[in-house]
């Protein structure tokens, strides 16, 4: 079933994904991955458990990111799903985002914009 | 070694060496062998000849394990077929004490049998007698009687025998293995060219606006269910559909006779009821050995507006109408049980509904907690299915029943009105405009597109684009402000598949509705860029007076993507 899951591990803050992520929850989503960046400086968002994502939920993630960006934290999607991957792909932001095997690829901090696609 | 020949040891080494080679020889002959009757014969002529005896003979038990029979014999008289009971003479000893029988002068014996001396002229005088057994117990008996020489055998005569007596019981165990493997191998054969004509048996799907579909899942090799349809002299359709108790060849072998009585009776276009009355006569001549055959007879016009039909034994045909269903009850026995037994007839509307006749495999199927699913399951499914044109849909729900624990033969015979061409109809369904719709819509358009044999890359690709365009009526054409349906519809002809939108939202300005660049990273209007990555071509209108809008989008999947299999 659909599920958000955070943990915090040195200073590392992870969400946890599960299910499909569509428009129904999308917005709890965003909610999630901007109120993780607001308390820590490295997210990651795991989407290994994640069958299905729409556009709305690829946008939660889009945001994310780019608030990462401006605030120079560390961000990446982590063990990404297949069904994921496939959306990435056809939306053409596979090559855009930090896409991490696991939570030990996940940028550092750098305190100021590091990561350019 | 067998104190027998250790007591030879001392005075005829010769001897010993001699019966050690035979015994060896005789034992690899019997190992290597396959072919019984050969080996065996050869082998009881070098007994004889081994052991200077007139005669010697194999007996062995038959299958209820009560009588012997000579089935190999050498000397002057051919005993072969002779039978003779367990217990009985020194044969029948031999096997039912499982023991050796040494006797030395027969004239005076109890344990002789001498009947068959005083036919044939032969006297017997001496005999030697060792059971056959392996490790289920006795199979027969080796014989030897008389020797050439004169005299009565010998103690290591007696040994001999009885060490013979093991690698032919092997031997003779080792073929009857072999053979049951052969057998074995020629029942698979014959089992699966007798499913192949049974499937044969099964009508072939009609187009052309045909107003009969059926289906067939076989729980095991051979089905007892079958059913079949035909044209009748006055242009209806005649049909029926039926199941065989029991499972197995005898009732496959039933399945078929039934099957063509149902079908020679039915051509004459008579009423249900008064067919199966005639086809029940007909089965009760003869017997049936306690089997009996449940089965539904009808008749309907080319365009399913009226449907006939009469039942013996058989589950309620469910019409289903909009949602709503109605069950006919069968009123009479199942055939083969009672002659001058009556039936009685139904007639039932069929306009704008659908009559599902199907075998109680259909509501035997058990659910993932081992539950019948039932009357009420099957109605669910049909529920489910509904929006689907008649091939999708009967695939569809035989896809569910597949996923399911299959218990018996499992027949399905839908009666409706088809398209004699167009699209056919994947998937219809009208749901309310709001997020957490979505995912079951998602579930039913991955079925629909499955069940219409679309690849799984692209079926996935699909879905989101659909999605993608159902979450734009939501957000933007009904929005905060307004609520309504949105009305899906998938439809596929000859290799494309078309998907249509409607909503009841205010009218949509078409110009307005763009993609942007994909791969930019931005979070707003990725739906349509992705509707547009997926789809060959979209086309958005608005409908009349301003009422609602219309979103096609088409995309081609080649032409091997709806067809398939007429039965499953």
């Amino acid at each position: 079933m659909n599920g958000i899951e955070q943990e915090t591990v040195e200073g590392r803050t992870l969400i946890r994904l599960s299910g499909e992520v569509d428009l129904s929850w999308s917005q709890q989503v965003r909610d999630a991955v901007l109120g993780a960046l607001a308390r820590s400086r490295r997210v990651g968002v795991v989407l290994s458990e994640v069958s299905y994502i729409d556009s709305s939920g690829i946008a939660a993630l889009v945001e994310g990111f780019q608030s990462a960006r401006t605030n120079g934290s560390g961000f990446a999607l982590v063990a990404v799903s297949d069904a994921v991957r496939a959306v990435l792909e056809l939306a053409r932001l596979d090559r855009v985002f930090p896409i991490v095997a696991d939570v030990d690829g996940i940028p550092e901090v750098t305190g100021a914009p590091a990561w350019k696609p | 070694m067998s104190s027998g020949l250790a007591r030879q040891q001392s005075t005829s080494g010769a001897s010993e060496a001699r019966a050690l080679a035979f015994l060896a020889d005789l034992s690899e002959t019997l190992a290597v062998s396959l072919d019984l009757r050969q080996t065996l014969g050869e082998a009881v002529n070098r007994i004889a000849d081994f052991m200077d005896a007139e005669a010697a003979s194999l007996f062995l038990l038959d299958d209820d394990g009560n009588m012997l029979e000579c089935r190999v014999c050498v000397g002057p008289i051919d005993i072969s077929g002779l039978r003779i009971p367990l217990g009985q003479g020194v044969v029948g000893r031999a096997v039912a004490e499982n023991r050796s029988q040494f006797v030395s002068d027969a004239l005076s014996d109890k344990r002789v049998d001498r009947s068959n001396d005083s036919d044939t002229g032969f006297v017997t005088r001496s005999l030697l007698c060792a059971p056959l057994a392996t490790a289920k117990g006795p199979i027969g008996a080796l014989e030897v009687v008389n020797k050439r020489s004169g005299g009565s055998f010998s103690a290591d005569d007696a040994e001999i025998l009885r060490l013979v007596a093991a690698p032919t019981s092997l031997a003779i165990n080792n073929a009857r293995m072999a053979n049951e493997l052969v057998q074995q191998a020629r029942m698979r054969r014959e089992f699966d060219l007798a499913r192949r004509m049974q499937k044969s048996l099964l009508p072939k799907r009609r187009r052309g606006g045909f107003p009969l579909l059926g289906m067939n899942l076989p729980a095991h090799e051979i089905s007892g269910d079958f059913y079949d349809y035909f044209d009748l002299p006055d242009g209806r359709i005649g049909f029926f559909i039926g199941d065989v108790s029991g499972k197995g060849l005898d009732a496959a072998l039933l399945m078929v006779r039934t099957a063509s009585l149902l079908r020679w009776v039915g051509k004459e276009g008579i009423a249900p009821s008064e067919w199966l009355v005639r086809v029940n006569e007909e089965l009760c001549q003869t017997s049936l050995e306690g089997r009996f055959v449940c089965a539904l007879v009808g008749r309907c016009d080319r365009n399913a507006q009226e449907v006939e039909i009469a039942a013996a034994g058989f589950p309620p045909a469910m019409r289903y109408r909009r949602g709503e269903f109605t069950e006919y009850l069968s009123g009479g026995a199942p055939l083969g049980i009672l002659a001058g037994m009556s039936f009685d007839g139904q007639t039932i509307d069929l306009r704008d509904a659908s009559l599902y006749c199907f075998s109680d495999g259909m509501t035997d199927v058990r659910d993932a907690q081992r539950r019948t699913i039932g009357s009420e399951g099957v109605r669910e499914m049909i529920r489910r299915h509904a929006g689907a044109s008649a091939e999708p849909r009967l695939r569809g729900m035989f896809s569910e029943l597949r996923h399911l624990r299959l218990v018996d033969d499992t027949t399905l015979l839908l009666i409706e009105r088809m398209q004699a061409h167009g699209p056919e109809v994947l998937l219809k369904r009208r749901f309310p405009a709001r997020p957490e719709n979505m995912r079951e819509i998602r579930s039913l358009l991955r079925s629909a597109l499955d069940n219409a044999g679309v690849e799984t890359a692209i079926r996935d690709k699909l879905v989101l684009a659909v999605d993608e365009a159902c979450c734009n009526v939501i957000r933007h054409a009904y929005g905060p402000g307004h609520s309504g349906d949105i009305d899906l519809r998938v439809t596929s002809e000859a290799g494309k598949l078309e998907f249509r939108l409607l909503d009841s939202a205010p009218a949509v300005d078409p110009d307005c509705v763009r993609a942007k660049p994909l791969g930019e990273c931005r979070s707003g209007g990725l739906g349509v860029a992705l509707i547009e990555a997926v789809m060959d071509d979209w086309n958005l209108q608005g409908l009349p007076d301003g009422k609602g809008n219309r979103l096609i989008m088409r995309k081609r999947i080649g032409d091997n993507g709806t067809s398939g299999e007429d039965q499953e």
